[in-house]
């Protein structure tokens, strides 16, 4: 019993002596460093402190934060709805890869943040780019997963179920679809981590409020204080983002857990 | 019973099965030129009847044309494609090339030797959940607008990978193999470089590859903020003069140009993995 919780705790005592490494190398290289240019982690805690308290551009900065994931969740679930559907459909039916896969392979090597400057030509600097961009980079990511877990689900499984009689429906829902959930899932996990670093990308473009803001206007302000605590904050919610997911990976297949 | 062709087995019907499927297949890829002319004009007949306005959306027979004239004509950005292409391509080939140089012999170190990877790792991990990206606007402050910021964000968005998979590629070693090496007196360095560092080879350029991809990327997002030359300052001043054929052509160069250096990649990658079978 106890080894085992040991062997759970294990990774996370890991992680927190990492992490207080690395907060002892950073002290030890600021105090050689000009504190303009790279500033102690007490500095950086100070500014985390003053930040919480006071707004920045108007607005809180747990404001900044859900602005920012509002956008990330509301692309994510349109990729959701029209990707997975789409590439489990391109998998399953040759016709349908047939007609999909020349305009995707055409559209898919440009990365998304290249869609920044014409998404906001066509829908202005509002909310309509940003979630755009994030749900151009998670679709790709999704489609792709689902398309080729499809393409790999063990034909054998197919060609019992069909032998038992089940229908073309039933081999699609109850056999091919569980089979690839574990390649949907690994997309689910890139597209959502992709849309994060999306949302920041379109944010740093143009935006009055999202963590990209917090710190452009770092920049704009010259203080590296507010920029690093805006990418601390940045790293820990897209740790916080990927860490759910995979909590909700290891509730929805529990014949993974070994993997995980 | 069933009398599906699969289930034939005399020579006679096989040959009829086979021009079948060649007869399935030149239909399906008739059906892909069809969707994709049909896709091209849709497209261009958008344009054509202003569903969407000329400001944001031209048709794809001038995108041709725009594409032919901006190979020889500098306006309204100040250089010509080819110009942006090379000073987008030497930046990321550059991040990207520093990256590769250390980042692979490092994650090989670390999956390897326990003193590495416990000296590199808490760096490594407080770094690893921070978007390449987001180092953007400390960069430009600490070096400023110029070649050095872009070039140190590329190296860290392509950093990340190459360490990740030769890490990981190399603690997925056979263990049957190290302790044959061992076994026949093989030294630890010795083992390390003829059976570890062969055996990682695949995932190691697996991850050259994501990490060629994620300095595309973010090249793209480095020249948005802040450049004076490249494909994404092209795109971003097409966006501020409201020219969407910039933008377009721009879009396809970039993403012609990423096709082509991951094809590139994955030939080498043949050469490499064939050459290692022979020898």
């Amino acid at each position: 019993m106890i080894g085992r919780l040991g062997k759970r705790l294990m990774p996370a005592a890991l992680t927190t002596g990492s992490l207080l490494a690395f907060v002892a190398f950073w002290q030890v290289v600021s105090l050689y460093t000009n504190p303009d240019f790279l500033p102690s982690p007490g500095r950086v805690w100070d500014e985390a402190v003053r930040l919480f308290h006071t707004p920045v551009g108007g607005k809180d900065i747990l404001a900044h934060v859900g602005y920012s994931l509002r956008r990330v969740l509301t692309a994510y679930l349109w990729a959701i709805l029209l990707g997975l559907p789409l590439g489990l459909c391109m998998g399953w039916n040759r016709t349908c890869e047939k007609i999909v896969s020349p305009i995707f392979e055409l559209l898919r090597p440009i990365p998304p943040i290249a869609w920044i400057p014409i998404a906001i030509l066509w829908l202005g600097v509002a909310e309509g780019s940003k979630v755009f961009i994030c749900f151009v980079g998670s679709f790709v990511i999704l489609v792709l997963n689902s398309y080729t877990g499809m393409r790999y689900v063990d034909p054998l499984l197919i060609d019992a179920a069909r032998s038992f009689g089940a229908s073309r429906r039933q081999q699609f829902f109850n056999v091919a679809v569980p089979a690839c959930l574990p390649s949907i899932f690994a997309g689910l996990q890139n597209a959502l981590s992709m849309a994060w670093m999306c949302v920041l990308a379109a944010e740093l473009v143009g935006a009055r409020e999202g963590v990209g803001f917090i710190i452009i206007q770092g920049m704009d302000l010259n203080r590296p204080p507010m920029i690093l605590v805006g990418m601390i904050l940045i790293g820990i919610v897209g740790s916080l983002l990927a860490a759910s997911l995979r909590w909700a990976e290891r509730a929805l297949c529990p014949w993974r857990r070994e993997l995980v | 019973m069933q009398t599906s062709p699969d289930g034939a087995s005399s020579p006679v019907s096989l040959e009829v099965e086979k021009t079948g499927y060649l007869a399935a297949a030149a239909r399906e890829h008739w059906i892909s030129v069809v969707s994709l002319i049909l896709f091209l004009v849709i497209w261009e007949l958008i344009c054509r009847f202003e569903i969407i306005g000329p400001y944001q959306l031209v048709p794809p027979s001038e995108i041709l044309g725009v594409f032919v004239d901006k190979l020889s004509e500098p306006n309204p950005d100040g250089a010509l494609l080819q110009q942006h292409a090379w000073a987008s391509l030497s930046l990321a080939l550059a991040g990207f090339g520093a990256a590769v140089c250390i980042g692979v012999p490092l994650g090989l170190l670390m999956g390897w030797y326990k003193p590495v990877n416990l000296l590199v790792r808490p760096l490594f991990d407080a770094v690893r959940p921070i978007p390449p990206i987001a180092w953007i606007p400390i960069a430009i402050l600490w070096l400023g607008i110029g070649m050095h910021a872009k070039a140190f964000i590329i190296f860290l968005a392509a950093f990340v990978p190459c360490v990740i998979n030769s890490y990981t590629g190399i603690r997925l070693t056979n263990p049957v193999l190290i302790r044959v090496a061992r076994i026949y007196g093989a030294s630890n360095f010795e083992t390390f470089r003829k059976i570890g560092v062969p055996s990682a080879i695949p995932m190691v350029f697996t991850g050259i590859k994501l990490s060629l991809n994620a300095a595309w990327t973010t090249l793209v997002a480095a020249e948005l903020l802040a450049a004076s030359q490249g494909l994404g300052y092209m795109i971003q001043l097409g966006r501020r003069l409201a020219r969407p054929d910039i933008i377009i052509v721009g879009m396809l160069a970039i993403g012609l140009l990423g096709a082509l250096m991951s094809w590139g990649l994955t030939r080498i990658e043949a050469r490499f993995a064939s050459s290692r079978r022979l020898s």
